[in-house]
């Protein structure tokens, strides 16, 4: 597998190894094709479901291509819902929340990396220890300060925990960030470098790949985020798109056909996102070529 | 109401009014809000004529759901014509999605801070945080007989007073597929079926190669079937187990639940949950003719009303001679304790949950009103299955034998792999009684814990 | 700590004040919004709390009624830790083994690892359900694709022998969001190693061994630690498709603890199974942590794991 990740000049008979290249690839194909087909056969149940009318959903023998397709629900998903304002709220509160952890999350994971400070490991040992406790018994106590500080309705408390980073991110960044050479920082220091221009004219710059991440999944969470803006929001006009699709499902049943249409054009986004991103994962030491 | 207390609140109301100048003068002020004392409410309840001028309109925050009975629209228009009907009390609606509601209030109820001043109290924990309306229907002379009796009495009531006020009726009741029962030659059910008749009738209607089913499976022990058989979870006095969660009726019950899963004639769990999860199954596959039967509520009914499905309504099955029970309810409306303004707030409540905001959205929505004289109005009442269901809400309320002051829900976590092993059809059915058996030292302890956590 | 601050030289010194003001942003993020909520819930968990009505303190008590009289208790605890042995390592080879195949430099990659990550964002009802699709024994795809090569499927969800392995193979099905995390820790092995390597004569597998497996140990521990988190904290998908059965199969501890908080609204009772849970995790982590020097291979030399 690794020999085929890296296109290595080539030493060995040329057809032998051409040959191998080529079934290699093609084994690997076959098996990513199979697994893609298994893990898209639901999209394709939920794009079927979208398309049929309100009762059809369940009709036996189930219909894959429904006859008529009825796209007119991707139309009245938008006028049941006001998805666009609610995708348009979520947006900010995306751009929110990444602001907050591209400024927080180098910033604390490279200080926890690099630098030494009195209480360092148990300080960072308390900064995961705070993922472990479930949020089940702590989230009262926290709606209690937010309301206290008069934040609720709001976006403030959806937006403001980015900024002060987010452990998870901290702990990824802070793992990629040991796996540079610590020559480089002494390179820089030596150079008269002060720490937060070797963090942003050396560290960061070799970030990009942790930095994708942060930005999808940031992204990703902050999207899929049902509990926190449903605690927090009262008002309908600053709702978000999960809340928007929670509106299909009524208090006897729910409309299928209409709630899949709508997930599907909001997991659209999301996608996206990653079809892009994943782009920049490449980058970091391996591209400039340090020796290791 | 109890005459005694009535004649203390008149009491305390005239007291009140004596005081009534000091309190308009100190209402500017954030008063620490005794709320209860019914001097509060005295002192507003000077007419609004009196000084039109001077006051401003009070806002007040209303959470609520969409529903198939009220529809957010529906709810808007409610609110328009609640402003048109008088000045002083604005409402902001929040209309939030079902699902996360609970969380959401019990979030705001624990923290006792911004929670709504108006909203459901569906959920029996939270009614420590309800406003005692009872100075507050005393003073208006709020007629309280106009519920229809059963939902005002099992869903009003806590520690002996009104916190609440019952919003619309709702029940379980079996939906039938005429067109299903037509094309399989079988005879509509009887308005009351008899159990063992049942099991033979949807055999019938079931047809494997359509993946068509007879009938549902019950969602839960000690609901309307269980008490058609005369199963009871624990005596009257909510005392012992023995003899009551092991007792006849409950072992017949069990084993009728037996019978009903060898048919093979219903939908296995996983059906139901493959055809959609939360509970929605059975109405997703009744509305596609996949099952001939099904116990649904009146939600349902109007769904299929709306999409022209011919369906009758009977209640839900049990040995003949008995007497029948419904799990029939209401949703509790109130206050929230921590409110700033209760006064708007009762105003609100009592147009939202009286007369007038029942009829308007029974003509705007889908309601069916807890008020008997309203529910005589409904338009389509000649309709026969919502005769049949109006009927049927006549029969015992479940609730008001099994919802008493405590949670149940550690006596049903001891039958919990009974049930189970019946729907896995991993148990023989003589082993029935032997189970409930060895569930009642559980079951006991359960049941004593729960009354000791409030205090019983 | 005073006495090392005072032992400290001047530059060193300087460099800890530079890491308090780098870790800034945390820390006050945990003293103003985070450590009060905890000691909140650690207050809570000595109470009997309904939650609308005041705390009642009694010290221990949930506590000791946890540890000695609560059947459903020990229940949860033991289907959450068998699910956390299963759940943890194979989350972490599968995770790697797809990595590694989405790693290929080959056409249409981005698309593929676009299609692998889906699951992941799917969120809600619409995953329930998508699950429920696939595995239902008689209707669903994984069924007949067996029956399709001779295999009668097993009743996976609804079945209490099957119920928790159903799951623990539907949690791999997130993999696809992880593996972009994976994806980064590849990509950051200098090519120039395997080109060494190759030259010295080593064969795939032992490339795999040598460099791929410890460059990418800082992930790999990352990976661990979380998954650990995760698995034990497993919910909303559980809570949807099984609730909890059929017969306690699927008995995950936030179920019980869900339970108890909001619909049973023992909220004391559930505090103190929230700090049961963390000490079990702590405690893990802490072993996780103190072995990882001995495994994790960090390119700074300069020190060794946390």
């Amino acid at each position: 597998m690794t020999t085929a990740a890296h296109e290595a000049p080539i030493r060995t008979p040329l057809l032998s190894r051409r040959w191998r290249l080529f079934l290699g690839h093609s084994l690997a194909y076959l098996v990513m094709s199979a697994l893609a087909f298994v893990f898209m056969v639901p999209l394709f149940w939920m794009l079927s479901t979208s398309l049929k009318s309100r009762w059809e959903v369940f009709a036996w023998p189930p219909q894959w291509i429904p006859v008529p397709a009825h796209w007119e629900n991707f139309r009245l998903i938008f006028e049941r819902v006001p998805l666009w304002r609610y995708a348009g709220n979520t947006v900010i509160l995306v751009i929110g929340n990444l602001i907050g952890q591209l400024f927080a999350v180098p910033l604390v994971a490279y200080a926890f990396a690099r630098l030494r400070f009195p209480g360092r490991n148990t300080l960072f040992f308390l900064m995961i220890a705070t993922m472990m406790i479930p949020y089940q018994v702590t989230m009262i106590p926290l709606f209690t300060i937010f309301q206290r500080l008069g934040l609720v309705n709001t976006y403030v408390p959806l937006i403001l925990p980015a900024f002060f980073g987010g452990p998870f991110f901290i702990f990824l960044m802070h793992q990629y960030i040991k796996t540079l050479p610590r020559d480089l920082d002494d390179a820089a220091r030596i150079d008269g470098a002060g720490t937060w221009a070797i963090l942003y004219q050396i560290i960061l710059p070799l970030c990009r790949p942790p930095m994708t991440i942060v930005v999808v999944y940031t992204f990703w969470f902050t999207w899929n985020d049902f509990l926190h803006p449903l605690i927090y929001l009262n008002d309908i006009s600053k709702f978000t798109i999960q809340l928007g699709l929670a509106m299909f499902r009524g208090r006897f049943d729910v409309e299928w056909n209409l709630l899949m249409a709508a997930t599907l054009l909001a997991v659209l986004p999301l996608l996206i996102v990653y079809f892009f991103a994943q782009r920049h994962l490449i980058g970091g030491i391996a591209s400039v070529g340090l020796k290791g | 109401m109890q005459p005694k207390k009535a004649t203390r609140r008149e009491f305390l109301r005239m007291s009140g009014l004596a005081v009534a100048g000091m309190a308009m003068a100190t209402c500017a002020q954030p008063a620490p809000a005794p709320i209860q004392a019914p001097a509060a409410p005295a002192a507003t309840s000077v007419p609004p004529t009196a000084a039109p001028a001077v006051k401003k309109p009070v806002t007040i925050q209303w959470w609520t759901v969409p529903s198939e009975e009220f529809s957010e629209e529906a709810q808007r228009k409610l609110v328009d014509a609640f402003h048109a009907a008088q000045n002083d009390v604005r409402v902001e609606i929040s209309v939030l999605p079902e699902n996360g509601f609970s969380e959401k209030m019990t979030t705001t109820l624990g923290a006792g801070e911004g929670a709504p001043d108006v909203s459901f109290f569906w959920t029996d924990a939270w009614l420590p945080q309800a406003l005692d309306l009872a100075p507050w229907i005393a003073r208006d002379k709020f007629d309280t007989g106009q519920y229809i009796k059963g939902f005002f009495d099992t869903h009003s009531q806590y520690k002996g007073t009104t916190v609440t006020l019952p919003l619309g009726v709702g029940a379980n009741f079996v939906m039938y597929n005429v067109k299903v029962f037509d094309e399989a030659k079988v005879p509509y059910p009887d308005m009351s079926p008899d159990a063992t008749e049942w099991l033979q009738m949807i055999v019938k209607l079931n047809d494997p190669a359509k993946k068509r089913w007879g009938g549902d499976r019950p969602r839960g022990p000690y609901r309307a079937i269980w008490l058609n058989f005369g199963a009871r979870m624990y005596s009257d006095d909510g005392k012992t187990v023995e003899g009551y969660l092991n007792g006849p009726g409950s072992v017949a019950a069990y084993e009728w639940l037996w019978d009903l899963v060898q048919t093979n004639a219903t939908p296995t769990p996983a059906d139901i949950e493959l055809l959609g999860t939360q509970g929605t199954g059975p109405v997703d596959l009744f509305m596609a003719g996949r099952l001939a039967t099904a116990t649904l509520n009146q939600g349902h009914m109007l769904n299929a009303m709306k999409a022209g499905l011919p369906f009758g309504i009977v209640r839900e099955p049990g040995p003949t001679g008995k007497p029948r029970h419904v799990n029939s309810w209401s949703l509790a409306v109130g206050i929230w304790k921590g409110t700033k303004e209760p006064e708007a707030a009762w105003t609100f409540l009592k147009f939202w949950a009286g007369p007038e905001g029942q009829k308007f959205l029974m003509e705007n929505g889908n309601l069916f009103p807890s008020i008997r004289s309203v529910l005589n109005q409904y338009p389509k009442a000649d309709l026969p299955h919502v005769k049949a269901f109006f009927q049927i809400l006549e029969d015992n309320p479940v609730r008001a034998i099994t919802v008493r002051g405590w949670s149940n829900s550690g006596i049903l976590n001891a039958v919990k792999d009974l049930w189970d092993n019946i729907n896995l059809g991993k148990i023989k059915r003589e082993e029935i009684k032997p189970a409930l058996d060895k569930a009642v030292p559980a079951a006991q302890k359960a049941l004593d814990e729960a009354r000791a956590k409030v205090g019983l | 700590m005073l006495n090392t601050w005072r032992q400290m030289r001047p530059r060193a010194r300087r460099e800890a004040l530079e890491g308090y003001l780098g870790i800034s942003p945390w820390l006050i993020g945990f003293l103003l919004f985070t450590l009060g909520p905890i000691l909140a819930s650690l207050y809570f968990s000595m109470t009997q709390w309904n939650i609308v009505e005041t705390p009642k303190w009694i010290g221990f008590a949930n506590y000791i009624k946890l540890l000695t009289d609560d059947p459903l208790f020990t229940k949860a605890l033991q289907v959450t830790l068998t699910y956390v042995a299963l759940a943890v390592p194979l989350r972490l080879v599968v995770g790697l083994g797809l990595s590694l195949l989405l790693n290929l430099k080959v056409r249409g990659m981005d698309v593929y690892r676009t299609i692998f990550y889906l699951p992941a964002v799917l969120s809600g009802v619409a995953v329930a359900l998508m699950w429920i699709w696939i595995m239902h024994p008689d209707m669903g795809v994984v069924n007949n694709l067996l029956s399709l090569v001779g295999i009668q499927g097993p009743r996976w969800f609804w079945d209490p022998s099957t119920a928790l392995i159903s799951v623990v193979i539907m949690q791999l099905w997130y993999v696809g969001g992880s593996a972009v995390i994976y994806l980064a820790g590849l990509q950051n092995i200098p090519p120039h190693l395997y080109e060494a390597a190759e030259m010295d004569g080593a064969n795939r597998w032992a490339r795999f061994w040598s460099i791929t497996l410890p460059l990418l140990t800082p992930t790999l521990f990352l990976q661990l630690v979380t998954n650990l988190i995760d698995a034990f904290q497993v919910f909303t998908s559980v809570y949807i498709i099984t609730g909890g059965g059929p017969l306690r199969a699927t008995w995950m501890y936030m179920l019980y603890l869900y339970e108890q908080a909001f619909q049973e609204f023992n909220m004391g009772y559930a505090s103190a199974m929230a700090w049961i849970l963390t000490i079990i995790i702590v405690v893990l982590s802490i072993i996780v942590f103190r072995t990882s020097d001995r495994w994790v291979y960090y390119e700074d030399t300069g020190e060794k794991a946390q």
